[in-house]
């Protein structure tokens, strides 16, 4: 307005300077002819001033109109709106050029901020989609545990809304939360170190139960210390994982676990342990053949929503691994009620029920309504009281032993197909269990059965072995028996003659006292053999004791033209008796020695590893009666018309003694005792 | 004069029995082995042999095998301290088995039941 005034203003006195100049002009030309250039020339000049101002004015008319415009550019680009509307100042004024210039340059600048908007546009799309589609709960909080931010997924999981959780302490969304988060959070507060968390168990208030690897970052936001954890649910995967490791501990269980009850208590108690397989109770029922029926043989689960939470709360993964290495020993004192309840139904099977349909058809029923499903009876209706349950049967080599019965009650969580398969498994195992318990049983009757024979069959070659001794005693014995009596018979009659031949009663006396020697010697061997010396135990070097037994024999080798070829190694020195290894040596070698024909060898090796001292004795004899291989080492075996058939008994006894055993192969020619004697 | 024949390896006995029967009037020949028996009757003929079993080099069912096979009619006793040859079939050849005893009538009585049959 004021710009209008200006110019009207402006243009009036334009007109009125014209009207006067031109005018006193005129009346100049009139008045004096002479004066008249004067007078043009003063007009003149005051036109040239008006003509000036009037310039000026029309100019400042005129910029100011293109000063605005250049000024709303100015307040537009302030506020960052570089969108502008096309226009154009007439000319080619500096104005004009400068505001075109504008233009291309807010056209440059909106371009610009267009391309950026794509980008962040971009960017936003790109993280939303990341927090909506990474499979990860997040949780923002500041230094105070404050819930800042959580994700919708968070959100879905944990069935809250978002007010729920606005404004809330970590620890209220939580009915159960892993200690370690919680001192995970503050360490970080002090740290500002990244910590990841390993199978943190969570239980939200609505009972939502996972198990999550959680990482714990630190930020500054706006200054603010702010603490993000991003939850990444392992739940499925632990529970797979556990549910592997469950079976297979509860399949070396169950081959450890004879007493089937213990084997039976378990398989439940995986089936209803909170990271298990998520059933609330679990109840047992087996065919009774003789009755028909299907009688409550087992139950595990809580009886009242207190104690669920009770074992909820105490359920960790490690505590179902405890369950299940110290297994269930029925101390439990949870759900006695249902145990009772259970223990004490029993269901016929020649009735149509929901359950005798499970057992017949060997098929898994899940019943979704119980209240409204046709099949289920008011009687199961009321006895298992519950919406939602799964009936499996025990299949153990295609016949069905009995069924399992699981459900949700206390946390009405739905039963998933996941669960359902596994509670399959589960009933397999449990089924194999019982009839292998069942097997079992009865082999264990059969093995006592087989064990009494056996015994009956040890007592008859005992009885045998007692009648080989005897034979061999009455052999020894009476062939000097029959010596001393028929010389004693001889000095009786010798006596009765007039007058008796001394000579002959003394050489028959002398020849008794000889046979009676022979007598007392047998006796003294079985005697050794019967009741050993003590043993004096020391350490020895075994091929001292083989050289000395082989200086003691080496004139009978020589007699008989068997060669004694030693090869002692150096072994060890081991903890025995002297005597009675030297006892030892003497009798195998002199065994050897009867089996070797002349210009044969006996040969004498010793050897150690790192824990026996080895001696074999060979020679080249006819080896020994694969018959009597095993009989070799009895008491009063023997193959010699001289002999008790005490020495290899003997042998064996003392080596016995020294913890070692002996053995005896057949090689090409002869035959190999191999002693052994443990290192101390 | 019947002529018998001893085989035992146990000399003291060997000699108790050839006393024995010099007395009892028979001609005693002895071996200490069943392969010396063997031998003996290789060159001899006897009356009678009085065969143990367990003796060392031959035994006296080898013996009884190889002596019969020289003498078929030769009868043979024989006198052991083991009861339980008497199940081996290869014993049951022999005229008599005879369980050795102090008292030497049984094999005093068999003998001249054996000799005084052949003659």
């Amino acid at each position: 307005m004021k710009d209008k005034l200006l110019q009207f203003f402006a243009i009036t006195l334009f007109i009125i300077v014209i009207a006067v100049t031109t005018s006193i002009t005129i009346s100049m030309y009139f008045i004096n002819a002479r004066s008249w250039v004067f007078y043009l020339s003063i007009v003149c000049t005051m036109l040239l001033i008006v003509l000036f101002v009037y310039i000026r004015i029309i100019h400042k008319i005129l910029f100011i109109d293109k000063i605005e415009k250049l000024h709303a550019i100015a307040e537009n680009f302030k506020k960052g709106e570089f969108h502008l509307k096309v226009g154009q100042i007439p000319g080619d004024d500096p104005f004009a050029k400068i505001y075109t210039e504008l233009l291309s340059a807010s056209r440059n600048l909106e371009n610009i901020i267009k391309s950026q908007k794509i980008e962040i546009e971009k960017l936003r799309e790109l993280y939303t989609n990341m927090m909506f589609s990474m499979n990860a709960y997040i949780v923002v909080l500041d230094i105070h545990n404050t819930i800042l931010f959580t994700n919708d997924l968070f959100l879905k999981k944990f069935q809250y809304t978002p007010q729920e959780v606005s404004g809330k302490n970590i620890t209220e969304l939580f009915y159960f939360l892993t200690g370690t988060v919680l001192q995970a959070i503050e360490e970080i507060k002090k740290t500002h170190e990244s910590i990841v968390l390993e199978k943190a168990h969570l239980i939200s208030n609505n009972r939502i139960t996972v198990i999550a690897d959680i990482k714990l970052s630190y930020m500054i936001s706006n200054n603010e210390p702010q603490i993000i954890m991003v939850m990444d649910d392992v739940t499925s995967k632990t529970k797979r994982d556990y549910q592997i490791s469950l079976i297979t501990r509860l399949s070396e269980k169950i081959q450890k676990d004879d007493v089937l009850d213990h084997v039976l208590r378990t398989i439940l108690t995986a089936v209803t342990s909170g990271t298990g397989l998520g059933f609330n109770r679990a109840m047992l029922f087996l065919k009774d053949e003789k009755n028909n029926v299907l009688y409550g043989r087992m139950a595990v689960g809580p009886d009242t929503l207190e104690e669920a939470f009770a074992i909820w709360s105490s359920l960790s993964p490690q505590k179902d691994k405890e369950i299940l290495s110290r297994g269930v020993n029925g101390d439990d004192v949870h759900g006695q009620l249902l145990k009772e309840k259970v223990t004490s139904t029993s269901f016929d099977l020649s009735e149509e029920t929901i359950f005798t349909e499970a057992f017949k058809t060997g098929e898994t029923i899940h019943v979704y309504d119980a209240y409204h499903d046709p099949r289920v009876n008011d009687e199961i209706r009321s006895f298992i009281d519950v919406n939602e349950f799964v009936i499996v049967p025990l299949i153990a080599l295609n016949k069905t032993i009995g069924i399992v019965i699981a459900d949700n009650k206390f946390n009405q969580m739905p039963i998933t197909q996941d669960s359902v398969d596994l509670l399959t498994v589960f009933a397999y195992q449990a089924a194999l269990s019982i009839e292998s318990y069942n097997s079992l049983d009865l082999l264990k009757k059969e093995m006592e059965k087989i064990k009494q024979r056996q015994e009956a069959i040890v007592e008859s070659e005992k009885l045998a072995a007692i009648g080989r001794i005897a034979s061999h005693i009455a052999h020894e014995i009476r062939n000097p028996l029959v010596t001393v009596g028929g010389y004693s018979r001889r000095i009786l009659q010798n006596i009765t003659q007039n007058p008796p031949d001394v000579q002959k009663i003394k050489k028959a006396a002398q020849i008794i006292m000889t046979e009676t020697e022979r007598l007392e010697k047998i006796l003294a061997n079985v005697m050794d053999f019967t009741r050993p010396s003590p043993f004096l135990l020391k350490f020895n070097n075994i091929n001292d004791i083989i050289r000395d037994t082989a200086s003691l024999l080496s004139n009978l080798f020589q007699e008989r033209r068997v060669e004694l070829s030693l090869q002692l190694y150096e072994v060890p020195l081991i903890k025995s008796d002297f005597n009675q290894m030297k006892q030892v040596m003497l009798n195998l070698l002199q065994n050897a020695l009867d089996a070797t024909p002349p210009y044969g060898v006996v040969e004498v090796k010793t050897y150690a590893d790192d824990r026996y001292v080895y001696i074999d004795v060979s020679d080249t004899g006819t080896g020994i009666d694969e018959e009597n291989i095993n009989i070799i080492f009895e008491p009063f075996y023997t193959t010699k018309t001289t002999g008790v058939g005490l020495g290899l008994a003997i042998v064996k006894k003392i080596v016995a003694d020294h913890n070692g055993e002996i053995k005896v192969t057949n090689r090409e020619r002869g035959a190999v005792f191999t002693i052994s004697i443990p290192l101390p | 004069m019947k002529k018998i024949l001893i085989v035992e390896d146990e000399q003291h006995q060997r000699e108790l029995y050839v006393m024995e029967l010099q007395e009892e009037g028979y001609e005693v020949d002895q071996a200490a082995n069943g392969k010396e028996a063997v031998d003996k009757v290789k060159v001899n003929k006897y009356d009678c042999v009085v065969l143990d079993i367990r003796m060392p080099e031959m035994d006296g069912i080898e013996a009884l095998g190889k002596i019969l096979s020289r003498d078929k009619k030769v009868p043979i006793i024989i006198y052991t301290a083991y009861s339980n040859y008497k199940s081996n079939f290869m014993t049951w050849t022999a005229d008599a088995y005879i369980t050795k005893s102090s008292n030497l009538k049984e094999l005093k009585d068999k003998i001249k039941e054996l000799v005084s049959a052949r003659s």
